[in-house]
Formats: structure tokens, C-alpha cells, sequence
């Protein structure tokens, strides 16, 4: 799974416009794959790497 | 500030003189590759070949515009954006020293494979020596999404910017 879906798949409550304000992903087009650069969500938790991860996220 | 005259090259300005546009940078580059995006993710659009870059301020490598003379920028972007199951919209960023400047951004449910274009421009003061520029971009939907390019005679997705104005 991308990252997004990934973040989903963690907290299915997220809506798409979480993705515009409070959460923001990134990809600088170097090599190193997306990441979250923003996360001000104030509920949920910015998941690590490693829960991205155990939850299916294909880096 | 010094102004030339001469019978064969006509009114030379210096380069950026104030209010003066003289020979400012200028640069125009294009994709020259399709590139595959996450949905929700903004990312920056891989302009890799210049059409023009009169005073070498554009970086290939990183993407990016670093103009040497301070002032006013007329700056334009355009990206295609396409998704093979759903595509729900796309934005189009330019990014200033990393972070989103400006955008646009249209909403269109498109059925998959077809193509659509989001254009952003604006006037944009830059420093002239660590202010850069780059074009950055975004897709919602569903299957492969994709900044589309087609080739040299048919840009599709560009980047491109000149000096209007002396700081």
C-alpha cells in the first residue's frame, strides 16, 4: 500500500480533507519516496515508520 | 548604472539594473519523462530539460530556480495529471524555498486514462541570491497516477520564469 492508504487503513476515520490541512505528504522527487512532513491532526498520533510499516506501507 | 549606445548593438542595459529589465534570467523548461505519484501526496515535478536558461539559474538536477539577479519574476507552471481507475483532481503548487507559494487546483471526475491540466502562475519577488522556485504538484484518485509527458514538441508538463522588474 501507498503511504496514503497506509494512514487510512491506521485511522479510517480521516477524512480527505485532513490531507489538506492538518496532514500533509510529501515526495521531493530525490529518490527517498514519500513522508509525512505535517502532521497536526488533534486526535491522532502521527504513526512511526515502523507502524507504517507493520501496517502494510510499501516505502 | 551605465547605459551603452554604440551603432551596432543599439541600447545596452546592465544586467538587472533597477526598474530596468535589461538581459534578466530567464528560463523555460519541460518533463522530459512521465512520473508516477501517490494520491494525496505533493510532489515535486521533475523538470529535468531546459527549452532556455539564459543565466544558468536553473537546476536540472534538483528541479529548482535560483535566480542571481533580485527582483520581480514572472513565474508559470503547467502540469497533466492522468489516473488509470479514478482521478478526482489535481493541484498544481509553486513551491518558494520549499514551501507552497501559490496554487491552483481543479476538481474533475474524469473516466480512466483521460487527461487533464492544471496551470499556475503569479508575480514573485526573489532575492537574487538563496530565493528559489519549484513546481510541485498533487493528484487525488485511485490506481496509477501519473504527471504525464509527452515530448519535445509537446510539453505537457513546464515550468518557466522571467525577470519583469529590478528589485
Amino acid at each position: 500500500m501507498d503511504i496514503y492508504q497506509t494512514i487510512l487503513a491506521i485511522y479510517p476515520d480521516l477524512q480527505d480533507s485532513d490531507f489538506e490541512t492538518v496532514i500533509s505528504l510529501r515526495n521531493d522527487s530525490d529518490g527517498r519516496g514519500d513522508y509525512i512532513e505535517k502532521w497536526d491532526h488533534p486526535v491522532h498520533a502521527e504513526p512511526t515508520e515502523e507502524q507504517l510499516i507493520q501496517a502494510g506501507w510499501t516505502k | 548604472m551605465t547605459i551603452l549606445i554604440d551603432g551596432t548593438s543599439g541600447i545596452t542595459y546592465p544586467q538587472g539594473a533597477t526598474q530596468i529589465v535589461g538581459a534578466g534570467p530567464a528560463f523555460s523548461a519541460y518533463a522530459s519523462a512521465s512520473q508516477t505519484v501517490t494520491t494525496a501526496t505533493q510532489t515535486k515535478v521533475a523538470i529535468d530539460t531546459e527549452n532556455f536558461d539564459t543565466n544558468s539559474n536553473f537546476d536540472t538536477t534538483n528541479y529548482r530556480f535560483t535566480p542571481t539577479v533580485a527582483g520581480y519574476y514572472q513565474v508559470n507552471g503547467s502540469l497533466r495529471g492522468t489516473g488509470t481507475t479514478t482521478f478526482t483532481s489535481i493541484a498544481g503548487y509553486i513551491y518558494k524555498n520549499g514551501s507552497p507559494s501559490k496554487r491552483a487546483q481543479i476538481t474533475a471526475s474524469l473516466t480512466a486514462g483521460n487527461n487533464t491540466s492544471i496551470t499556475v502562475s503569479d508575480i514573485i519577488y526573489m532575492n537574487g541570491s538563496t530565493d528559489y522556485l519549484e513546481l510541485w504538484g498533487n493528484i487525488n484518485g485511485t490506481g496509477t497516477l501519473t504527471f504525464t509527458s509527452a515530448n519535445s514538441t509537446d510539453q505537457t508538463s513546464y515550468f518557466s520564469a522571467c525577470l519583469l522588474r529590478g528589485a
